[in-house]
């Protein structure tokens, strides 16, 4: 059985100054509660611009986004505090301590001093972390930063997750790691919105895929009603390039 | 809290940052040292400034011991009279003064004092004659003057060869008029059969100079303490904006502004809790600076800075300055999408302002263009409110419409520092 719709996404369509050709065009699509909804398309194709529109951050040139039942463009506000979004940049102090990171960043979502450093300690010793808790973030290495990147989206309760190529340049254990916990956010009942160009890794935790290309959907469904309607191919990655013709950046 | 936190975050980021230490803290008092140093001479004068004068006497008359005792009483003229072991020729010192060895030379040429002499008796007595007093021949034909030469290296200030002109023909009057006394008193003395009495001229009438300011402020003048201490304390305070438009970007580039653009509410935490931090840091950098006008300066051989007895109107001062500079920083900051952008505008308008704000050079030698354009600058209304503050130790009320303008241009900044950082936040 389905889940109720957290986010409808209606004909978004977003073009940049001085640019002929659309980053997002006529995009349509659903995403159910307590679902991994995985985004996916290769370099380019419009993940993030779509994802900045969804936050609220970047204006809508025409259709539109209900995020919880709220139009984003009169309700960013309230949506961005009901959701986690951890970038592809890494969005933390380099000169700040893991922990020093996270009390800031606690703060600036309202959370009390209590509230932070028990929430910290939780997902730090989730995450592996719990030992890097003082040191400064520039020490880290690209997999411990990536965690504390999707530590910071995590600390005020999100129920919808957005990730934007969460293990990109992250070692083996940093990635289980990470896919383990949104597999475990999901049982929990937190939506995810995992955009990313790792096919392998996005058949393994998403349980539902949208793929773009050109700001456009060329295709939608579950691994099987991908699998089924590609002909003969045997994973994602096969559907991905029988449907884009392009190579994957890894 | 917010704000609280953002305050706590610059402090933790700053205090990591030892270029950025350096760059608030030391360079400042580096720039102010140096600059106190190099213009004190400047702002001395030749009344303070300790200067050599070649003198050549063809003459060793009486003329010649009184300009010598003239310049020997100044204790800011050191006279050369030898050339190595031999005296000085006129060729001599052409010479030096030409190669630029020294400034000055004085000639004195030879007969100049049997000169002066014959020409004061002959105006006396021709004087003495047309009413009928003396019965004495004269020559009617009037002798050629007496002409002492000054010779300056051409490298030399005006204001310099002035001053060393006046004092000379200062000292000529001095001893014309002695000359002419004296010649009366012979005639007299001779007619009347009296000895001569001393009259002394100098005391006739006096010039009493005073500064137009409390009894307590007198002599406390613009010395390059008092101009350079709070005028180049005020240019690096512009300067935060190198720290704080380099953090700001940094953290735009590196991605922790997108997060906290990312995190719901206000923006104002953002920006509130950077402005206060810098501003505090400004207001350290100011204290520090008036401590080294206080302390470091009369060590290094320099005046010690005066600061008044409005102590609250300093530290009103102090902070309108600082709320300026955090202001025009931050709006730089957000404005900016570069930091090659932001701190090569930033540097070069805070160069511009300040010199036209009278940092560099004070506004009154200005010419009268620069002088008109002047009073925009933050800077020269800073400048004037602790000039009068130091100077003038004038209350509080009468800086107030400087403070006002600082304040005013600090809040404008704020403003459309928030309202562009908020208009990014969705783009």
């Amino acid at each position: 059985m389905t889940d109720s719709p957290i986010i409808t996404v209606s004909g978004l369509s977003k073009i940049y100054k001085g640019s002929q050709k659309p980053a997002v065009d006529q995009l349509s699509f659903v995403v159910h509660e307590k679902e991994i909804f995985g985004l996916l398309g290769p370099n380019g194709a419009g993940k993030s611009t779509t994802i900045m529109m969804l936050c609220g951050l970047l204006k809508i040139d025409s259709g539109s986004i209900q995020v919880f039942g709220l139009d984003v463009r009169q309700k960013s506000p309230e949506i961005r505090k009901l959701i986690g979004v951890a970038p592809q940049e890494i969005a933390l102090f380099p000169a700040l301590t893991a922990y020093e990171n996270l009390f800031y960043f606690g703060r600036m979502y309202g959370l009390d001093g209590a509230t932070i450093r028990r929430r910290a300690n939780e997902l730090l010793e989730a995450f592996g972390l719990i030992e890097k808790a003082g040191v400064q973030v520039i020490q880290f290495s690209g997999g411990m930063k990536r965690r504390l990147n999707l530590i910071a989206a995590l600390l005020h309760h999100p129920r919808l997750l957005i990730l934007d190529e969460p293990t990109s340049g992250v070692d083996v254990h940093s990635r289980k790691m990470i896919l383990d916990y949104l597999l475990a956010l999901k049982s929990n009942g937190v939506t995810v919105i995992y955009s990313s160009h790792l096919l392998e890794e996005a058949e393994k935790i998403c349980s539902h895929f949208t793929i773009i290309d050109e700001g456009r959907l060329i295709q939608e469904g579950n691994l099987a009603d991908l699998l089924a309607r590609s002909g003969g191919s045997r994973n994602l990655e096969e559907v991905f390039l029988g449907l884009t013709g392009k190579e994957i950046c890894h | 809290m917010k704000v609280i936190a953002t305050i706590r975050k610059e402090f933790l980021l700053l205090t990591r940052d030892p270029g950025g230490m350096a760059v608030i803290f030391l360079m400042p008092l580096a720039l102010v040292i140096v600059m106190c140093l190099i213009q004190d001479n400047t702002f001395r004068g030749w009344q303070e400034t300790r200067m050599e004068v070649l003198l050549v006497d063809e003459d060793h008359g009486a003329l010649s011991a009184s300009l010598e005792r003239t310049f020997q009483n100044s204790p800011n003229i050191r006279l050369i009279r030898k050339s190595g072991s031999e005296p000085l020729t006129a060729e001599a010192a052409y010479r030096l003064v030409r190669s630029g060895t020294y400034g000055t030379a004085v000639i004195i040429p030879k007969g100049a004092d049997a000169g002066l002499r014959d020409n004061t008796k002959r105006a006396v007595t021709r004087l003495l004659a047309h009413y009928g007093f003396v019965d004495e021949k004269y020559n009617e034909k009037a002798l050629p003057p007496v002409e002492l030469q000054i010779l300056f290296d051409p490298a030399i200030k005006a204001n310099y060869k002035q001053t060393l002109s006046s004092a000379v023909e200062k000292m000529l009057i001095r001893v014309q008029a002695d000359g002419f006394m004296d010649e009366v008193q012979k005639h007299l003395s001779k007619a009347t059969q009296k000895n001569k009495i001393d009259v002394d001229f100098s005391q006739m009438i006096t010039v009493n100079a005073q500064d137009a300011s409390g009894g307590d402020r007198q002599g406390i003048a613009l010395n390059a303490v008092q101009h350079n201490v709070p005028a180049w304390s005020m240019f690096a305070t512009f300067f935060i904006l190198f720290p704080l438009a380099g953090n700001f970007i940094k953290e735009r580039e590196e991605g922790s502004m997108l997060r906290l653009r990312l995190i719901s509410g206000s923006q104002f935490p953002v920006i509130g809790g950077k402005f206060s931090f810098y501003l505090f840091v400004c207001l350290l950098q100011l204290a520090m600076m008036i401590g080294v006008g206080l302390f470091v300066m009369p060590l290094l051989g320099l005046d010690r800075l005066i600061l008044g007895t409005n102590y609250i109107g300093v530290l009103l001062t102090g902070l309108s300055v600082a709320m300026a500079a955090t202001g025009y920083g931050l709006l730089i900051a957000v404005y900016f999408k570069t930091p090659q952008q932001a701190l090569s505008f930033g540097a070069i308008s805070v160069v511009i302002l300040a010199a036209v704000g009278g940092v560099w050079v004070p506004v009154f030698i200005m010419p009268e263009i620069m002088q008109s354009i002047s009073p925009y600058s933050p800077l020269n209304w800073g400048l004037n409110a602790f000039n009068h503050l130091f100077l003038r130790n004038v209350s509080t009320a009468a800086v107030l419409p400087e403070l006002c303008k600082l304040i005013s241009f600090a809040f404008a900044t704020l403003a459309a520092s928030i309202l562009i950082h908020k208009s990014r936040t969705v783009t």
